[in-house]
């Protein structure tokens, strides 16, 4: 029977020219969706490389400087910007800390749209910690971006339900069923058999097209072939779990008017409505406070620990004897001050930033428990995930950012306390961000949990068949 | 080769077939009458196990349809009232397709031959069924059932709609069947084509076989009149 169903399935399709324009349909789609994500990560990449173009550069003339120094030459910089000064070059020369673009980043915007790529946390001010925003389209922002993951999860179901929701109704309409049931054949292997056809060219016509996409926007299939495996076993996975529940709707309804509107239906549930609703759950449980009211308490703190500089820089010397100033009660400049209220800033700071980090993680969880409720959400999330745009990688890179500030500031530290200059020999030291990407969850889990959805809606479209012939519903 | 022992379907409290007992040996053809709803369609759904019985038991070939589905097909043919083809795909590949499903193979040769011996003209052949008129198809039906060495043809009103040429045509080629000893059950609502090609006409009415002829002991006047009568009388008389 196979043999049969395939190659007339085959033709009829193609006389129909369904394969032909479904082939057209998502070439162009996925093709312009992949254009959009590449034309974003590009001009990510090129305002990355722009600003390190820049910091390499300053810190050329820099270090041109400081030797010029080191061997008693004159030099004209602004005292502020001279590079023996340690604080100035903490101040001036920031490293550039940045998350960089992945091989698949332009699959999925995810939350690159929300944050920013890159900072230059200098030794002043600490609001690098929580100061992420961007300015971003607030139209994107609402709809979403049109890039790979959109397609997938949003129109590929939508393509797969005008494909296919009628596959047994209209031959029951049609009156080829009753022609077919006369056959020495099970009509329960005959549909799916049919639906597995169709899954088969329209899995191949998709994978086919984001082959073409990814090799034709530069990816590097040999040295990242476990995210191109991944990536098209989540849409294999994907469009299965689609066209099972295509196939069960098809056996439960069986009238192709009814059909069509139950799809849209769950469509419109498991993409739509479901992901609002865990969204809004996670913020209503979890609600991520305000950020305004962060920045004005930030701001207070600082003031009200401003007006108390000296006591704290005393009893930071008091704590770090090894920073006093050998000549006595010295000339303690504001970076002497600042310095010392750092720490002080940051142990005030803690719980209310631990509490906006917090929510955050707690957010996160509660998605990560509800993911299985809509494969939707296990898409975006395993998207995100290959493209590293993920809540938990911005996460992930601002802890990181926090992490290198302080490391920033700790190595100037001494050369500030200890009225030391800042060398050449400082410079090969000078610490630099390397960005380290948190622990993938894994995606072929989220691949066989698609998949056993896809088996369970097998069994009960068996269940269901078995129930409706002996009622003598599906033929008659 | 068709049999059938106290068939009855009911659905809830209504009765759509009523202890139907039929027997149509090797070439002949039982032709049922009746109005709408009186049982013709249900009893031909029960032959093909479209539904089950709800008690009795109907045989096909010697075997009951309900326990050796898969083993009963392969010995029928059936033709609705509106054959329905793929109309993307031209006569040869329908005839292929329905063969091939059932597990049989045929050269082009051997197809074309099936659609000859069935009455269909050459040059519809090779044309996609979108175009073939009702009696076209019903043809490709035919030849379907040819090709199978059907023993048994179920035909649901086959010649409805049918302008007469096709009709006469049509009930030649059931002859022809006829003479290959196939065994024919036919529902209808044509006394005239029934008392034509029928072996043995019956009358049914609410789920009931009101009356049962041979066709030799019975007038095509005196049948339009058993038919009339049958179909006025009351319920409770049934």
């Amino acid at each position: 029977m196979f043999r049969y169903n395939f190659k007339y399935e085959l033709k009829s399709l193609l006389r129909s020219r369904w394969l032909l324009l479904l082939s057209l349909i998502l070439l162009v789609v996925v093709l312009f969706a992949g254009y959009n994500g590449k034309e974003k990560v590009s001009e990510r990449i090129q305002e990355l490389e722009k600003v390190v173009l820049e910091a390499n550069d300053k810190d050329a003339a820099m270090v041109k400087v400081l030797d010029s120094l080191e061997r008693g030459l004159q030099v004209s910089v602004s005292p502020r910007m001279m590079p023996n000064m340690p604080m100035n070059v903490a101040y001036n020369y920031p490293r550039v800390a940045a998350i960089p673009a992945e091989p698949l980043t332009f699959i999925a915007t995810g939350q690159s749209d929300l944050f920013t790529h890159f900072i230059k946390p200098s030794a002043y001010g600490d609001s690098f910690t929580l100061d992420y925003s961007e300015l971003a389209n607030p139209i994107q922002l609402l709809f979403g971006s049109f890039d790979l993951s959109f397609v997938i999860i949003y129109i590929l179901p939508l393509i797969i339900i005008a494909f296919s929701y009628n596959i047994l109704s209209e031959e029951k309409e049609y009156g080829s069923l009753k022609l077919l049931a006369s056959q020495p054949i099970s009509i329960y292997q005959w549909i799916l058999q049919k639906t597995a056809l169709r899954f088969f060219w329209l899995t191949l016509i998709t994978l086919v097209v984001i082959t073409i996409t990814l090799l034709l926007f530069g990816f590097d299939f040999s040295a990242n072939f476990f995210q191109f495996f991944q990536l098209l076993s989540l849409v294999f996975a994907y469009i299965l779990f689609w066209f099972t529940i295509v196939l069960l709707v098809n056996l439960v309804v069986n009238n192709s008017a009814k059909n069509a509107v139950s799809l849209l239906a769950i469509w419109v549930f498991v993409i739509l409505i479901i992901p609002a609703v865990v969204g809004q759950l996670a913020n209503s449980f979890y609600p991520i406070p305000s950020r305004t009211k962060m920045i004005t308490e930030v701001r207070e703190l600082k003031e009200e620990l401003s007006s108390k500089q000296d006591k704290i820089l005393d009893n930071f010397l008091r704590d770090h004897p090894e920073y006093a100033s050998k000549e006595g009660n010295g000339n303690y400049s504001f970076w002497h001050k600042y310095i010392a209220s750092q720490e002080l800033v940051e142990e005030e700071l803690k719980p209310l930033i631990n509490s906006y980090e917090d929510q955050l993680t707690k957010q996160q969880d509660w998605v990560r428990l509800w993911q299985y409720s809509s494969p939707a959400i296990l898409m975006q999330q395993s998207f995100n995930n290959l493209a590293h745009t993920s809540t938990s990688h911005y996460q992930s890179y601002r802890n990181q950012v926090a992490l290198f500030s302080k490391e920033w500031r700790n190595f100037f530290k001494p050369l500030l306390y200890g009225n030391k200059n800042f060398t050449s020999n400082d410079y090969q030291k000078i610490p630099s961000f390397t960005y380290e990407p948190p622990t993938n969850s894994s995606i072929l889990l989220k691949v066989v949990v698609l998949l056993i959805f896809s088996v369970i809606f097998i069994f009960i479209g068996k269940q269901v068949f078995v129930k409706k012939i002996k009622k003598g519903t599906i033929i008659s | 080769m068709i049999k059938t022992s106290n068939l009855t379907k009911k659905y809830g409290d209504f009765t759509a077939l009523n202890n139907l007992n039929i027997e149509i040996k090797e070439g002949e053809i039982l032709c049922l009458l009746g109005a709408n709803g009186a049982g013709k369609s249900t009893t031909i759904n029960l032959l093909l196990n479209f539904i089950t019985p709800t008690s009795g038991t109907a045989y096909i070939n010697g075997l009951d349809v309900v326990k050796n589905p898969k083993k009963t097909k392969p010995y029928l043919t059936y033709i609705p009232e509106n054959l329905m083809l793929y109309p993307t795909l031209t006569a040869i590949e329908n005839l292929d397709y329905f063969l091939g499903i059932g597990g049989k193979s045929f050269s082009k040769t051997e197809l074309k031959d099936f659609l000859e011996e069935a009455g269909l003209q050459q040059e519809a052949f090779d044309k996609r069924v979108q175009f073939f008129s009702k009696g076209m198809r019903q043809k490709v039906g035919i030849a379907l059932a040819i090709a199978k060495g059907a023993k048994v043809l179920l035909l649901d009103e086959p010649t409805s709609g049918l302008d007469p040429k096709s009709s006469n045509e049509f009930g030649e080629l059931l002859k022809r069947m006829k003479q290959a000893k196939v065994a024919i059950l036919m529902a209808t609502h044509d006394i005239f084509r029934a008392k034509e090609i029928g072996t043995h006409i019956g009358i049914m009415k609410q789920g009931v076989l009101m009356h049962h002829f041979s066709n030799d002991e019975i007038t095509l006047q005196d049948l339009e009149k058993v038919y009339l009568e049958t179909m006025t009388l009351n319920n409770e008389a049934i």
